[in-house]
């Protein structure tokens, strides 16, 4: 008998099956965590706020996501995603903002968004990825610099440290305003918008990078993570597959940005695209698996998870806990964050290599190890 | 006219010249070898002649087409397959994966299928262990599934570099009677080996690779019977 255990094929009905019950159900749930949240606040008068934490965690999956296709799935050492973040949500900035002529509808920017950090990606991936790993991985944490640097300084175009806003809210049709805005509260309109639009993006994504995983590029993909060499020999474009990787993850991240700007209702000041960014969403798919989808998502969750909701809550009990010296580092906890980020990585690289929740390729791989 | 042929082909590493004004052909239907000692450029002539190193002069002609500066993706849809030396079959990736990936750049799903389940019957053990990681087989298993991946393409010449490469007897002659098999079904063979002995009586004609220069060149038949190559190649 074959004890082998190895890959089940992923391809099979049982997988897509499941997969088309967990798109379902985060369909049919997702819509009532805001009514949920809502009811909380109106009978105890204060917020868990868990819509809003969904949100910032849906977004940052985005750009997980995105950053998971260059790095995860193409091998390409990415260090400055926060640029192509950036340049989606500053694009989504002066296509709304009152002070430019433009004036489009939040919609058209999501949708402009992700040509533009597409195209970016493009332009500085043609030239640079027949560049080995460490090269590339030089060449785009200098980019991202350029960018931040370009952001603080062309202050005629950024506005500089203010940031673009505000980002005017996204049009809906009436009914649906009208049906929505239940507490008469306005913000109301544009943060459902938001959380509907971010958490459908997640799923779609996933949906689409599933079924990328079992499509020819994707397992050309794998190919080149392994063997460039003999890729080629089987006919796999090395360069134009990482150039698609490249770009695509581009976009993606440039729609990430779209959606954080209109969030936050501000492009946010240059310097949340620093390089600290950059590295929080390698942290974030290193944690959940390189070149896992769900992963990717799990990361996005544990990190934010963390910065958003156990961060501030230890922050109360310690200060409950300790005189009110906001001297005392414990007097915050969010100090600690990234000593917490450090060893978190350690202990995973020395104890679960492959991350939180590895792909199944990966994850076959795993179980040779052990045995 | 020849399928394959090198007219005054040099390639070199940097300043390191490793291939020095090759001339060399191959007639459609034929197996021809290559022998030669470690380092004498063997794998660099099939490399080059697949585009994945640029040569540095002279001609390359397959099926009457240039192959120079054709990249190595691009050959492969000109019917020419190169299985490079050390197997380096994707070891992620299941047996089943492997062979798809052998004909990535093919699209007659049903031709595909059918290449496929002639690799499983010349090779049954792949067929067993279809859905296991290439990674996990053995040794002989791994060069099997590598010279499976290279039919795949259904190319009309294979550059096999060392197929038999770390094997026990038993499977260095089941490697041997595959391609003696393909052949007779008309797929034309390069092939690169060590053992001088084997490749030779398989062969119709071989070459005698020095230091990057073609030594010799014969029938199969002859080069056994040559002095030189049966002290330099055979051992005796
Ligand atoms: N990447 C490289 N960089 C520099 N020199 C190389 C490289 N690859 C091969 N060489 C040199 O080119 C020459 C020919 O090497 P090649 O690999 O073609 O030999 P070979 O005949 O295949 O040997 P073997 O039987 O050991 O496989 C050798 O002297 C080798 O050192
Ligand atoms: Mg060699």
């Amino acid at each position: 008998m074959e004890n082998a255990p190895a890959i089940r094929n992923e391809g099979g009905r049982g997988s897509r099956v499941r997969l088309a019950w967990v798109a379902l159900a985060l369909l049919v749930i997702y819509p009532f965590f805001p009514f949920l949240d809502l009811a909380v606040e109106l009978v105890t008068g204060e917020s868990l706020r868990l819509d809003r934490q969904i949100v910032s965690i849906a977004i940052f999956a985005v750009l997980a996501l995105a950053l998971n296709l260059q790095v995860g799935y193409a091998g390409l050492l990415q260090l400055g995603i926060a640029a192509f973040f950036a340049i989606g949500a500053y694009t989504t900035g002066i296509l709304t903002v009152a002070k430019y002529p433009f004036q489009l509808e939040l919609w058209g920017a999501l949708a402009a968004a992700p040509f533009v950090a597409g195209f970016a990606g493009l332009a500085l991936g043609a030239p640079t990825l027949r560049l080995r790993g460490d090269y590339l991985a030089i060449v785009t944490l200098g980019f991202a610099e350029v960018v931040r640097v370009l952001l603080i300084n062309l202050e005629g175009i950024t506005d500089g440290p203010r940031g673009l806003n505000p980002i005017p809210e996204p049009w809906l049709p009436a009914w649906l305003r009208s049906a929505v805005d239940v507490s008469a509260d306005a913000q109301r309109v544009r943060f459902l918008a938001v959380y509907f639009l971010a958490v459908g993006s997640v799923v779609a994504l996933y949906i689409t990078f599933r079924t990328l995983e079992r499509s020819k590029l994707g397992r050309s993909f794998v190919a080149l993570r392994e063997d460039e060499l003999a890729s080629a020999c089987m006919g796999v474009n090395p360069t134009r597959t990482k150039l698609i990787a490249f770009a695509a993850g581009a976009a993606i991240a440039g729609y990430a940005g779209a959606l954080y700007a209109c969030n936050l209702t501000t492009t946010a000041e240059p310097n949340t695209y620093d390089f600290n960014y950059s590295v929080m969403v390698l942290c974030c798919i290193i944690i959940g698996g390189l070149g896992s989808v769900r992963g990717a998502i799990l990361g996005a969750a544990v990190l934010l998870g963390f910065d958003n909701v156990l961060s501030p809550l230890v922050t109360k009990l310690l200060q409950r806990a300790t005189t009110s010296d906001s001297s005392n580092v414990l007097y915050s906890f969010s100090n600690w964050r990234w000593l917490i980020f450090g060893t978190a990585l350690v202990l995973i690289m020395r104890f679960r290599p492959k991350g939180l929740w590895p792909s199944e390729r990966v994850a076959a791989d795993l179980r040779e190890d052990e045995s | 006219m020849a399928l394959l042929e090198l007219e005054n082909v040099s390639a070199s590493y940097g300043s390191i010249e490793a291939l020095c004004n090759i001339d060399l052909h191959v007639e459609a239907g034929e197996i021809v070898t290559l022998i030669g000692a470690n380092g004498a450029g063997k794998t660099t002539t099939l490399m080059t002649t697949s585009g994945i190193l640029r040569a540095k002069s002279g001609r390359i002609r397959f099926d009457g087409k240039d192959l120079i500066g054709v990249p190595a993706h691009e050959v492969v849809g000109l019917g020419l397959a190169h299985s490079p030396e050390g197997r380096r079959i994707f070891s992620r990736m299941t047996v089943l994966e492997n062979l798809e990936l052998g004909a990535f750049g093919r699209s007659d799903k049903e031709g595909i299928q059918k290449d496929i389940n002639r690799v499983f019957e010349l090779f049954p053990i792949l067929g067993e262990r279809r859905h296991q990681a290439g990674g996990t087989l053995s040794g002989g298993e791994q060069q099997m599934l590598a010279l499976g991946r290279a039919m795949a393409s259904r190319p009309k010449l294979l550059l096999l570099d060392e197929p038999s490469l770390g094997l026990a007897p038993l499977f260095v002659h089941r490697i041997f009677e595959v391609i003696r098999e393909l052949n007779r079904e008309g797929v034309t063979v390069l092939l690169v080996e060590q053992n001088a002995r084997m490749a030779l009586k398989l062969a119709h004609r071989g070459y005698v690779l020095e230091t990057g220069r073609i030594t010799l060149t014969d029938t199969g038949e002859n080069l056994l019977k040559n002095e030189r190559v049966q002290s330099a190649y055979l051992g005796e």
